[in-house]
């Protein structure tokens, strides 16, 4: 071990991306001592954890990791974080980057105190994206109860209209600044760790498998939401079409996930998430049948087997090895009858049940928009490390799909990476 | 089905489907998608899932007496679905290949109608014939002469029957031994993979079937189910009624010569020229349309067994029309050379109808059959 642990003082970091491996990033090198800038497009960090209702396979709310995160942060005075920012241009080499970052105008200053005055005085609503678009949400909202930065955000959609006018005249603390411009910001850097991560496959791409065309098919990552204390449903589970406790519910596994006609690979997530969803359904509705239809379930590892075994003793659970590959659905009763073959008995089953939900897989955020940097993607889209080159370093999911603990760990080694990046220099 | 199953694979099988045009098989994981997209599987063992496991174990027994691989129409909307690449489609096609060549005997033959090697002793072989026979009997006349083109002056319609007599006799013994085969182990199948309620095979029963399903062929209904190639039902369809269309000329043509003595050609205002020019333009349109078609398909297999049968078909109606053409056209020195290649399509049409793809029309029909006959 050698004793002189200080940082180059010209030697910053930066990251793209502050979900949970940018986080874990950002925080790994800022406490031994390292510049880092936090960079994230959203205007609230904590990303698809953020919208957890709970981690597999101790079932634990994401404030868990999360709320520790913030604080570290919030506490860190070697980290500048920028919320609504995107990075538009990367020059330079290993060791010595020019960065352009755009930061997009929130229209609420540091002033906010999260009163919710403007909330109240805002008349339009808009789609929740954070939501999936379950709900509404009024135009100056506050993307969640944990949000970091606390702060208030103006949705861009009421910029010029009298509800923005309304939201500034609410606002006691003078906080809403309704000139706010975007602005672009320049950064010299001498290493940059991408974790842009990923958003859900779009369900909707899956021809046979309704989702869009009939209500009470929901994707997992809407499931979590609907579990959520602050989901749309305060922790609700309801199915959409009415509302009503579903009695029966079916998920689908590798809904286009190990598929070429959509996703390649297997996102290693999804059936410990479905696995998870179960007990979601079953502490809140002790008689509910739960059938779950899969090609192989994967559940890698001591802990992820046990938690399958568990579930496996439910007798309310059934597992059905057979991929679902056509749906309908009972225009009355707005049911959803799957059907798959019983690859075990060779019996075709058409399962009626009151709510479906499709285990979609993860599409790396960079499969369709690229990166303004020099960066190589495999067919997927997810980034390729190049350590030969290195200076820039994918972390979690944008380099590959994994559950939470891999990509801290990931993230972990990535810090690493780009702490090495600038002592090399 | 026993608790403990021994499993014995016949790599040799394997090889030869894979060879045959299911090279796809081994990508399978066995998911299921297929069975459940496919429109005309049955909802009990559905079709093709098991038989992708099974082709992959090399379960040889279990496939080529199954009347599973006949009951699917190749429509190809497992394939297109198929989350694999792999299609089951084609290794569906490529086991029926396998089949046919196993039920038709002598087996060499079979091996060499599927051996694009040994295409040139296939076609070879009838020229062979026709001339040793037509020169030891004097039926073969290369100088017919006379105002009028006569095929019958240059080869005797004595001489198409020698040979083509005794060839509609080969092509039914056969079919009937391979049939006979065929049957019993497609019913020790269904019965043992409990595909049928019928535990003793009744052959009464069976043909009551073939009645029941005729309609359903000559509708092609269950081929229309098939959603994700619907223009092959056309093409096959044309092809399909051409050939009924020419059975019957023919049948007409051959009772006409022999009970009432009278010769061809007819003259086109005769219903019976009529229905055989319609079906001669039929079968060269229909069968272009197919060669068409599979070469617009990118993502079906194609290989010899099929285009050596699609380009026989259309050389046979080809050369029939153009033989036609040419005799109204009085152009002799075309039309008899023509009429003599057309022979030899003919010729290997039905020499080899055992043996070559063509035979799906008897294995499919019985199977469609059985599978109505067994409650399928």
């Amino acid at each position: 071990m050698t004793e002189d642990k200080a940082a180059p003082v010209s030697g910053s970091i930066l990251v793209v991306g502050g979900g949970i491996s940018g986080l874990t990033t950002c925080l790994e090198a800022a406490e031994v001592g390292y510049e880092v800038f936090l960079v994230e497009k959203n205007p609230y960090l904590g990303g698809r954890v953020a919208q957890l209702n709970q981690y597999f396979p101790k079932l634990c709310p994401p404030s868990c990791g999360l709320e520790i995160n913030f604080r570290r942060i919030k506490d860190n005075r070697k980290i500048r974080v920028f919320t609504m920012g995107e990075v538009e241009k990367v020059d330079g080499t290993p060791g010595n980057y020019d960065v352009s970052i755009k930061l997009n105008p929130r229209y609420v200053n540091e002033n906010c105190t999260c009163c919710g005055d403007c909330e109240a005085a805002c008349e339009t609503e808009i789609s929740s994206d954070f939501n999936f678009g379950m709900n509404k949400i009024k135009g100056a909202y506050l993307p969640f109860e944990m949000a970091f930065p606390a702060r208030y955000v103006i949705s861009p959609e009421i910029i010029g209209t009298e509800d923005a006018k309304r939201c500034k005249e609410a606002c006691k603390y003078n906080a809403i600044d309704l000139d706010m411009e975007a602005k672009t910001i320049n950064l010299k850097v001498g290493a940059i760790v991408w974790a842009t991560g990923w958003e859900p496959y779009d369900a909707a791409k899956i021809d046979n498998l309704g989702f869009g065309k009939y209500q009470n098919i929901i994707t997992n990552m809407m499931l979590e939401r609907l579990a959520s204390p602050n989901g749309p449903t305060k922790g609700q589970i309801f199915r959409p079409s009415d509302s009503k406790q579903p009695e029966s519910v079916a998920f689908v596994q590798c809904a286009g996930s190990r598929d070429e006609n959509h996703l390649t690979y297997c996102s290693y997530i999804c059936c410990m998430a479905s696995l998870k969803h179960v007990t979601y359904i079953r502490e809140r509705y002790p008689d509910a049948r739960i059938y779950i239809f899969y090609i192989d379930i994967r559940t890698p590892g001591y802990r992820y087997e046990k938690f399958y075994k568990k579930i496996k003793e439910d007798k309310n659970v059934f597992f059905i090895k057979g991929k679902v590959a056509e749906v309908n659905e009972n225009p009355d009763s707005k049911n959803i009858t799957v059907v798959a073959e019983n690859a075990v008995t060779g019996e075709k089953i058409k399962q009626e049940v009151e709510m479906v939900v499709l285990a979609t897989g993860m599409q790396p955020t960079t499969k369709n928009v690229k990166l303004p940097a020099d960066l190589k993607y495999n067919e997927e889209g997810f980034i390729i490390n190049d350590f030969e080159k290195g200076g820039m370093f994918a972390a979690g999911c944008a380099n590959k799909p994994a559950d939470v603990v891999s990509s801290n760990q990931n993230a972990t080694g990535m810090a690493l990476k780009a702490i090495q990046t600038l002592v090399r220099r | 089905m026993a608790d403990k199953y021994l499993v014995e694979p016949d790599v040799e099988f394997i090889k030869e489907v894979v060879g045959l045009g299911g090279d796809t098989l081994k990508k399978c994981f066995q998911c299921a998608t297929c069975s459940v997209v496919c429109p005309i599987a049955p909802d009990n063992k559905p079709f093709p899932r098991k038989e992708m496991i099974a082709a992959s174990w090399g379960l040889k027994d279990r496939l080529v007496g199954s009347m599973d691989i006949w009951l699917c129409h190749n429509c190809g909307d497992c394939t297109t679905m198929c989350p694999r690449g792999a299609a089951p489609g084609d290794v569906l096609g490529a086991i029926r290949s396998y089949a046919i060549s196993e039920y038709a005997v002598p087996k060499f033959i079979g091996k060499a109608v599927n051996d694009p090697k040994k295409l040139p002793v296939l076609l070879g072989l009838p020229v062979v014939v026709f001339l040793v026979l037509g020169f030891i009997t004097g039926l073969l006349d290369f100088t017919p002469g006379g105002d009028e083109i006569v095929h019958s002056h240059f080869f005797s319609s004595w001489l198409v029957d020698m040979i083509f007599v005794p060839l509609s006799i080969w092509v039914v013994v056969i079919f009937g031994i391979g049939l006979n085969r065929f049957v019993n182990d497609m019913h020790e199948n269904a019965v043992l993979e409990g595909k049928t309620d019928k535990k003793k095979l009744e052959i009464g029963g069976l043909v009551r079937a073939l009645f029941t399903v005729l309609p359903t062929i000559l509708k092609h209904s269950k081929f229309s189910e098939c959603s994700e190639n619907k223009e092959r039902a056309t093409a096959h369809l044309m092809v399909f009624y051409s050939f009924i269309g020419l059975f019957i000329v023919t049948s007409i043509f051959f009772v006409v010569l022999y009970g009432f003595q009278i010769h061809g050609p007819y003259s086109q205002l005769n219903p019976v020229k009529w229905l055989a020019n319609v079906s001669g333009i039929a079968l060269v349109i229909g069968s272009a349309l197919m060669i068409k078609n599979r070469m617009a398909k990118t993502d079906q297999v194609s290989n010899y067994k099929d285009w050596y049968l699609l380009w026989l078909v259309f050389g046979l109606g080809a050369s029939g029309m153009l033989t036609e053409m040419t005799r109204l056209a009085n152009i002799a020195v075309l039309s008899y050379p023509l009429y003599f290649i057309h022979l030899i399509f003919v010729f290997n049409l039905f020499i080899f109808l055992p043996f070559s793809k063509l035979a799906h029309l008897v294995y499919r029909t019985v199977a469609m059959a059985y599978g109505e006959y067994g409650n399928r």
